[in-house]
């Protein structure tokens, strides 16, 4: 037996680990690395990585069905004891729901009346895109998830994502059926913030840990612990007023907010396409940009043909269906 | 009398080997955090190179272990290259070499491994850190360090049972 197996480690199982290949392997390691940074990402990249989570979002759906069939296991048998409690907080809760649910419905009304009286538009709200989570890399690179929807879904790059409880972080890399959110834990994520009940502002840092940091908060912030942090929608980049956290003071006097999506495993969450609202001094640069080139006469003033104007209906060039799919849920 | 080697075809082992590393890169990528309690993940894709580049190492050339690290950089979203840089830069410094490669005994094949892991993680995290212009979080590199330390002697006294059984050797023998 002995001889067999020496004889097949001769004829088989020889080293197959060429030097050459070894080495330009590394080189090539080495280049993606340094072209491949987060920071300064290229287009054709970012376009690579979206294409590739595309065609591996399939099998990393089929992977997760297993766990997600498992996953209330756990908290099932741990918290048998504690259902009854739950479930009269539930309902106190709802009672509390159905009142804000009411004042929701009053105060949107109100705006309408208003916003008829001043003669604004404002963008019309849009569905929220709902979506699985197909893969939740544990890594100490990155703190992001990867959904299983993406452009075909009306999912853009920058879209805030959230979950029943609140925020769980922003679109990046969307691919055509998948995009990857970057969480707010992550060492890149940077979002400004305010306290829902002073307006003090702030910068949310994720720094990898459960609980990010706030940041430029001022030398005697308005912040108290308990304070309800949201969104302040500071810059455009998300809407004001999304739910975030709860301010905690650490030890060493740094203010860091305990997240609300922390509440349950972000396994279904929703994205909420967000059209950014431009500042009226950027508006007009943009206007500026969509005039005819200058070999053309400019004048402003004149009316465009009945077939252009109805192209240029921002409506109808709106990538995102208003009316969604069966799969978007609608707001009241 | 057959010989042991012809009993199963080579691509019967090919086969198990492309299943057990997507195995492993699925598994490395899942939501298993959905689990109450399951938040640590061991490095399963570099088990899987290890394993196979000692018990079939026609099956694991160092392109093979690029693509593998390159896959995981991807699925888990973190910079090109880093895991592929790191997978086979430790797996060239640590595989089984010589007529017999991997031993059947498990504590040398354990402490072989200890070492490819830690100069995986060590290099990881340098080029990680380099990719993202401020120090890597070191907390999860550590805690799968362990978990992977803590998998690795069940997956890989499988592996040798079934090479000191009644084949000579892995799947297709």
């Amino acid at each position: 037996m002995a001889s067999r197996r020496s004889a097949r480690n001769d004829n088989d199982q020889r080293v197959t680990f060429s030097r050459p290949l070894f080495i330009a392997l590394l080189v090539v390691s080495g280049a993606l690395i340094a072209f491949d940074r987060p920071a300064s990402r290229s287009d054709a990249f970012g376009a690579f990585r979206a294409g590739f989570t595309d065609l591996a979002a399939p099998l990393l759906e089929l992977g997760a069905q297993p766990i997600r069939s498992v996953k209330g296991i756990g908290p099932y048998f741990r918290r048998q004891g504690a259902l009854a409690e739950e479930n009269a907080q539930l309902r106190q809760q709802l009672v509390e729901a159905r009142y804000w649910e009411d004042l929701a419905y009053r105060q949107r009304d109100r705006i309408e009346i208003y916003e008829d009286a001043l003669d604004v538009e404002t963008m019309t709200v849009q569905d929220r895109i709902g979506a699985w989570t197909v893969a939740d890399p544990q890594g100490p690179f990155v703190q992001a998830r990867l959904i299983g929807r993406g452009q075909e879904a009306g999912i853009r790059d920058g879209y805030p994502v959230i979950n029943l409880y609140g925020l769980v972080g922003r679109v990046y890399e969307t691919g055509r059926r998948s995009a990857r959110v970057l969480l707010l834990t992550d060492l890149n994520s940077r979002i400004p913030v305010m306290a829902d009940r002073s307006n003090a502002r702030a910068i949310l840092i994720g720094d990898n840990s459960d609980y990010p940091r706030l940041e430029y908060v001022g030398r005697v912030p308005d912040l108290q612990e308990g304070d309800r942090i949201v969104s302040s929608g500071d810059g455009g980049i998300l809407p004001r007023g999304l739910p975030v956290g709860e301010a905690i003071r650490t030890r060493s006097g740094e203010w860091r907010v305990r997240l609300y999506s922390d509440q349950a495993p972000v396994d279904f969450v929703w994205v909420w396409p967000y059209q950014r609202i431009v500042p009226p001094d950027q508006e007009i640069s943009e206007a500026d940009l969509q005039l005819p080139p200058a070999s053309l006469p400019l004048i402003v003033d004149t009316p465009q043909p009945e077939a252009e104007a109805e192209t240029s209906d921002p409506a109808a060039s709106d990538p995102v269906d208003p009316d969604g799919d069966g799969t978007t849920e609608g707001r009241p | 009398m057959r010989k042991p080697t012809d009993r199963q075809s080579p691509w019967l082992a090919a086969l198990g080997c492309v299943l057990s590393v997507l195995l492993a890169l699925v598994m490395q990528a899942a939501p298993t955090r959905l689990v109450d309690g399951v938040n640590i993940m061991p490095t399963w894709p570099l088990v899987a190179i290890f394993l196979w580049a000692g018990v079939r190492p026609q099956f694991m050339p160092p392109i093979a272990v690029f693509a593998i690290g390159l896959t995981q950089d991807l699925l888990t979203g973190a910079p090109m290259g880093v895991w592929a840089l790191s997978y086979l830069i430790a797996i060239a410094a640590f595989r089984f070499r010589g007529e017999e490669g991997m031993p059947r005994d498990l504590p040398p094949v354990i402490i072989r491994f200890g070492g490819t892991l830690l100069l995986a993680h060590g290099i990881a995290f340098t080029a990680g850190s380099f990719a993202l212009e401020q120090m890597a979080d070191l907390q999860p590199l550590i805690i799968e360090i362990v978990a992977t330390l803590l998998m690795f002697p069940m997956v890989a006294y499988l592996v040798l049972r079934r090479r000191r059984g009644g084949r000579t050797g892995f799947i297709g023998g």
